[in-house]
């Protein structure tokens, strides 16, 4: 059976804007589309993907074992309980980066993409080793951002890196985007992002705590069903990557139906 | 299949073998005998990936690459990105002779009045080097750098360095449909860019006055 592997790397450059984050969210929701997914831990010296999906505890052998024959492939996917078409590849110990090497990675994504429809790479921050490992085995990338101008340098020069391995097509995410403070001009307005960056725009995410909550807990927000406005925000990605056509939010508009408001309110009583 | 040169440090990759170049690249490195290499890449398209086998080739040979040339930007950038020394050279069919009352050529290249062209857009920490002036079709983003000997011109905007006349040609200019870079240097002069957003569907055009970097709008001559 040869199945039409999408192999995507989501990626930065700058740390903390939300690529794991998005890389669970994204699995969970294509997952549930009914698509057998895998996401993969790129992030070998620091990795925390397993603690996202509250799948740590249950990692018995990791990506280092496949690759040494210590173990078959199988054996070290982890299952989501929840979501069974989601696996999870755990990246090997932080000496594995190391050793490993481009190659490597292509071997590990090969072997995935016997098995999986999306291959979700979770790439490390920074454009060293561990970024052109990654690089290395992708087809295409998500590139996230923030509308914050350190952010957005960092994820330009990734885009150039991208082109000269010939990654197509790129597509980018701007995340953790506050409606308010766009509207007043005090935060970089989605225009001056993809002025800049030139890439066809995959989705907004909205500023949310229950993203803070979601991952202390585990519990991807796309898992539980929730309503929040992150959730919807990464539930419209998956069905964009996915092939839908869903119209991008507005965020001017975001937060101020009578709905929203009495929601908000409900969740300041409780928390 | 003549894919040699007669100076003996350097390899060259022709044209003529597309399919396998790297066997007959592994040939050529093999068959040399000095530890330092110069590559040069002519009108190839190289991707990172390419170059990396190159020069894993090489690290097996113990063997250094001094410098990588090439007539392609995508090649020259991919080089520089895995840390490599590069230089673009020009190829006779990218060159415009401007100066058509040159006669022989005897006097050297860099007597030639030339021009580089690059089209796509220049992402942030790029670093495109000329001698010689350059036509940019595409963005320059912040965090990018332009050098050339000549002028610079830019079809789109300049939001990063461009640095004119690097050798000190104070007659150099920069011109681009929407000039708000980081910073700009003519010859040995500084200047920071301009604060106020341009007036739009105006291009600019910066040289030396006096003293100083003055902009303006673009004129035809």
């Amino acid at each position: 059976m040869t199945l039409d592997t999408r192999v995507i790397l989501i990626c930065s450059g700058k740390g903390g804007v939300g690529k794991t984050t998005l890389t669970a969210n994204l699995g969970i929701s294509l997952a549930s589309k009914g698509s057998p997914t895998a996401v993969l831990d790129a992030d070998f010296g620091l990795r925390n993907l397993d603690l996202l999906l509250g799948l740590e505890n249950r990692i018995v052998y990791t990506a280092q074992e496949v690759l040494e024959e210590a173990c078959r492939l199988d054996q070290a996917l982890v299952k989501h309980k929840q979501e069974p078409n989601l696996s999870l590849l755990p990246a090997g110990n932080p000496r594995m980066l190391d050793w490993l090497k481009p190659e490597d990675m292509k071997k590990i994504i090969e072997m995935l993409s016997k098995e999986f429809k999306y291959v979700l790479i979770d790439c490390p921050a920074g454009v060293e080793d561990g970024f052109k490992n990654a690089v290395a085995a992708s087809k295409e990338a998500i590139i996230v951002t923030n509308p914050e101008v350190s952010a957005v340098r960092d994820a330009d020069r990734v885009i150039g890196l991208l082109n000269t391995h010939g990654i197509k097509p790129v597509q980018l995410v701007l995340n953790r985007v506050r409606p308010k403070m766009m509207e007043t001009q005090e935060m970089l307005s989605i225009e001056d992002v993809t002025d800049i960056l030139a890439l066809p725009l995959l989705g907004l995410v909205l500023e949310d705590e229950q993203v803070i909550v979601s991952t202390n807990r585990g519990e991807p927000l796309t898992l539980i069903g929730s309503k929040s406005p992150a959730a919807r925000c990464y539930s419209n990605i998956a069905g964009r990557l996915h092939g839908e056509e869903i119209p991008l939010i507005d965020p001017s508009k975001e937060g101020t139906s009578f709905r929203d408001k009495f929601r908000r309110l409900m969740q300041t009583k409780i928390f | 299949m003549n894919s040699f040169n007669s100076k003996k440090n350097q390899i060259i990759l022709s044209q003529s073998f597309k399919k396998n170049w790297q066997k007959q690249f592994e040939l050529d490195i093999k068959g040399n005998k000095y530890s330092q290499l110069e590559i040069f890449l002519g009108k190839w398209k190289l991707t990172c990936n390419d170059i990396n086998y190159i020069i894993n080739y090489c690290k097996r040979l113990n063997k250094t690459i001094s410098n990588v040339f090439s007539s392609e930007p995508e090649s020259i950038i991919s080089a520089s990105n895995l840390g490599l020394n590069t230089s673009l050279i020009l190829e006779k069919n990218t060159r415009i002779e401007r100066d058509l009352n040159i006669e022989n050529s005897s006097n050297s290249k860099k007597a030639e009045v030339s021009i580089i062209f690059h089209q796509g857009t220049l992402h942030a920490g790029e670093i495109i080097e000329v001698e010689s002036d350059i036509l940019l079709i595409g963005d320059v983003n912040p965090g990018a750098i332009v050098r050339a000997t000549g002028n610079i011109m830019i079809w789109g905007r300049l939001l990063g360095i461009a640095h004119a006349g690097k050798e000190g040609n104070h007659e150099s200019k920069i011109t681009a449909l929407q000039l708000r870079p980081v910073q700009l240097r003519i010859a040995d002069k500084i200047a920071k860019g301009p604060k106020e957003k341009p007036e739009e569907g105006l291009a600019e055009e910066a040289q030396i006055q006096g003293d100083v970097i003055v902009i303006k709008p673009a004129r035809t001559r």
